[in-house]
């Protein structure tokens, strides 16, 4: 048997450690750790709830946008304050930007090198390889000449033997298995995504004010001003721009990335077998459609034990089981005492001991819902749709079952995607739909606006005695809910519940794992020093650690260590 | 050092990284927020105090002439040390080797951007060993120390790369946002809602008419 210990995790947003135990070639125990300490959220209390989320869109220098939002949607909801319909659309706008973006990312920039071997690049024959591209999209940026330009490119990459940021992957791995054309088509993407992290970036920086900390937000509504006979505000011009930059953003999604997911999948079927994990799916409603959020572009639910048929709705943000039933755990992380606490009451006080297995061993606390472990996401998100036949989710996730079923010579069903590879198609699919809902979201603010009303904009009152919220979101990497309690305008406490803690939770006080614990159990490990497979389905969660950025260490240690026990 | 596209809006970037929530990890932020307020400088220059934002560093460095990124940096060197490093030393160096916090973003951004064919031409690191980076608003006294030297030092190395900028006589107040007040002092709120709308629309304004500006020249 052997430990492996991969500290740190590379190519993820923030800090994370992975330890397992191997055995007869498959993993038999995890763990994973987060190394940093994650109580951000104590810097608020005490602070006036107005500006709450300025200091939350700093937990984490990634994901700040969803932080803001939540934050802002937790004081409303403590108010009971209503939002004008402007004030959504534009806030959706933004979401939906910042999701693309994140999700583009996420699949090229953070992930692709664990299934694309750089260095079988150079073997590839680029006339063949458009030729391949062009029987699955009509992405237009797959041309021969294009293709044989990227090849050059990591020909004098591999040529200089100085693969800088890419001579830390697994390269020539047996995992490895995509023809040299495939690989070069990937690739070329992975650049290409680039473009499209910026124009996405525009959209959130034209409605935000400013990016990456955005600047429009306000508890009751956004700061921008409506005025179409205004050069300076929000007017059927600057409308045009928005709508044409997200209309460039679409094709990227749809036929490149989508239709790379699709090819992934097809051409990696076995991850479909792995990974599984925690079978409880959580995800929340968003993208409100009326002032009071009493409709949804994306529909929420609750799934128990992988069975689609189980799905209980959740039909809005006031979801009594969800604040109910929500607790954090700190058994097993270094926080001070065992045993959960609802966030409302709970309390974030350190107390490290080192990585103990039986004891405690990461700075996450353990999320659970009504005592069970809970996995959030994309997935979550298809499956709740998927179940509840919400007609864009059937939509893609048909589109995308059809391609991978026709890769795979077989029939892939939906629960197929209860899985490592199902993770990654499922973020492929809520792209397709998000950049669907991008210009729906567009359209419903330029009709809003045509129908007379400027409103953005309701000014919130703060009663004398304490009042208590939660703000929700659908967050690029699951259910994100900040929970507050304020008193006279003032918060008394501030936890909030992301979406890497469900995913990444370490065991609660029964000794369950939590779903990235889980999932690696039985995980296929061919060699110990290169565990590409552990990373693999690691990285189809797309951690982000970042909550709180800390100094490093500067010696440079191996990231894999391996002990024979 | 040649001028290139000198008119181009935008063509250098002076950026902080950092958590202004993590002690002297705010050292990137607070130094470009003060050149910010203390020199004039044309529309050749942004600044941007970009938090910490891993990957999402890559749309700010895309297409640039010169990119300042100040940051706290790992060194032997005691507290309140400033250092300079080129773009060399970056690609460099092996990806193990942090040599800021934030250097695995900066690492990586600048090798994609350079296979995608839209690297910076020149970036500079101004770093500063920081003494605690503990959980907090507030910088160090030994890192503060550094502070004036540090923003003398982007004007410095911007006026090298034929971007003049001057001290200014009167000078802003800096937006140190992040070390409001708690109760007990005034708050800070009921100006940031009074005065939001206002600001807003200038900022909107002038953010819209530089990417107008930039879209016709390109």
């Amino acid at each position: 048997m052997a430990r492996v210990s991969i500290d740190p995790v590379t190519r993820i947003e923030g800090h994370l450690r992975i330890d397992v135990e191997v055995d007869a070639g498959a993993v038999q125990k995890a763990w994973a750790c987060c190394t940093m300490w994650r109580g951000i959220e104590t810097i608020l209390k005490g602070r006036d709830a107005r500006e709450g989320w300025v200091f939350a869109q700093r937990f984490c220098g990634v994901c700040t946008t969803v932080h803001a939002m939540a934050s802002v949607r937790a004081v409303e909801d403590a108010l009971q304050l209503e939002i004008p319909a402007n004030a959504q659309y534009i806030r959706n706008l933004i979401l939906i930007a910042h999701a693309l973006h994140d999700h583009i990312v996420h699949f090229y920039h953070l992930s692709a090198l664990d299934w694309v071997d750089v260095t079988a690049i150079p073997m590839a024959d680029p006339a063949r390889a458009a030729s391949i591209a062009d029987g699955i999209s009509a992405w237009p940026g797959n041309s021969h000449h294009e293709l044989e330009a990227v090849q050059n490119k990591v020909k004098g990459l591999v040529a200089s033997g100085q693969l800088g940021i890419f001579s830390h992957g697994y390269w020539g791995h047996p995992a490895m298995r995509l023809s040299p054309e495939m690989n070069l088509l990937l690739f070329a993407h992975y650049l290409q995504a680039l473009d499209f992290q910026r124009k996405s970036n525009q959209v959130v920086g034209i409605l935000g004010g400013k990016t990456p900390h955005i600047q429009n937000l306000a508890v009751g509504g956004v700061m921008n001003a409506i005025n179409l006979n205004s050069l300076a505000t929000m007017n059927m011009d600057r409308l045009e721009m928005l709508k044409s930059l997200l209309q460039d953003l679409i094709p990227f999604v749809q036929q490149a990335y989508f239709v790379d997911a699709c090819l992934l999948a097809g051409s990696y079927p076995e991850w479909f077998d792995y990974g599984r994990g925690v079978a409880n799916y959580l995800a929340v409603p968003d993208l409100p459609l009326d002032a009071r959020a009493t409709q949804f572009d994306l529909p929420g639910g609750i799934i128990m034990n992988g069975d689609l048929r189980s799905i209980r709705p959740v039909v809005d943000w006031h979801d009594q089981a969800i604040r109910g039933a929500v607790a954090e755990d700190v058994t097993h992380a270094w926080y001070q005492g065992k045993g959960a606490l609802k966030p409302w009451q709970g309390k974030t006080d350190p107390d490290y001991t080192d990585f103990q297995d039986e004891g405690k061993y990461s700075w996450v606390k353990a999320p659970r819902y009504d005592g069970k472990p809970m996995q959030v996401g994309p997935l979550s998100n298809i499956l709740v749709g998927y179940a509840s036949a919400h007609p864009l989710t059937r939509k893609w996730t048909d589109a995308a079952l059809d391609r991978i079923s026709s890769l795979h010579g077989s029939r892939v069903a939906v629960d197929r995607l209860q899985s490592t590879m199902g993770r990654y198609v499922a973020r492929a699919i809520r792209s397709a739909m998000l950049s669907d809902m991008a210009i729906k979201h567009c359209q419903l603010l330029t009709d809003n606006i045509l129908r007379g009303n400027a409103a953005t904009y309701n000014p919130p009152e703060f009663p004398q005695h304490e009042v208590a919220g939660v703000g929700m979101h659908e967050a690029p990497r699951g259910t994100l809910s900040h929970w507050v309690v304020i008193d006279k305008g003032v918060f008394s406490n501030y936890q909030a519940v992301v979406p890497t803690t469900w995913n990444a939770s370490p065991r609660d006080e029964k000794g369950i794992p939590g779903p990235y614990e889980t999932s690696l159990l039985g995980n296929p490990v061919a060699d110990p020093s290169k565990p590409l497979e552990v990373l693999r389905t690691v990285h189809s969660y797309d951690p982000c650690m970042a909550c709180a950025c800390h100094t490093l260490d500067a010696t440079g240690r191996e990231i894999a260590q391996v002990k024979v026990l | 050092m040649t001028q290139r596209h000198s008119a181009a809006l935008g063509r250098i970037c002076v950026i902080g990284l950092g958590n202004v929530l993590l002690g002297d990890d705010g050292f990137g932020p607070l130094v470009v927020e003060r050149f910010r307020c203390e020199y004039n400088y044309d529309a050749t220059v942004e600044v941007l105090d970009l938090g910490s934002p891993g990957l999402d560093l890559a749309p700010y460095l895309h297409g640039k002439d010169l990119v300042l990124i100040a940051d706290a940096v790992h060194s032997n060197d005691t507290p309140g040390t400033l250092c300079f490093y080129s773009q060399t030393a970056l690609l460099d160096r092996k990806a193990l080797l942090h040599l800021t916090a934030h250097d695995p973003g900066v690492g990586q951004c600048l090798a994609q951007l350079k296979l995608a064919g839209h690297a910076p031409s020149e970036v500079f690191i101004l770093g500063v060993v920081p003494e605690s980076v503990a959980l907090g608003s507030g910088i160090s006294a030994s890192v503060s120390a550094a502070v004036p030297a540090a923003v003398q030092s982007i004007a410095t190395l911007l006026c090298d790369y034929g971007a003049p900028c001057k001290r200014r006589i009167v000078q802003e107040k800096p937006n140190l946002w992040w070390r409001s007040s708690l109760p007990g002092e005034t708050c800070r709120a009921d100006f940031m809602i009074k005065q939001g709308i206002d600001h807003k629309i200038a900022q909107d304004q002038r953010q819209f008419l530089f990417w107008i500006a930039r879209e016709m020249q390109g």
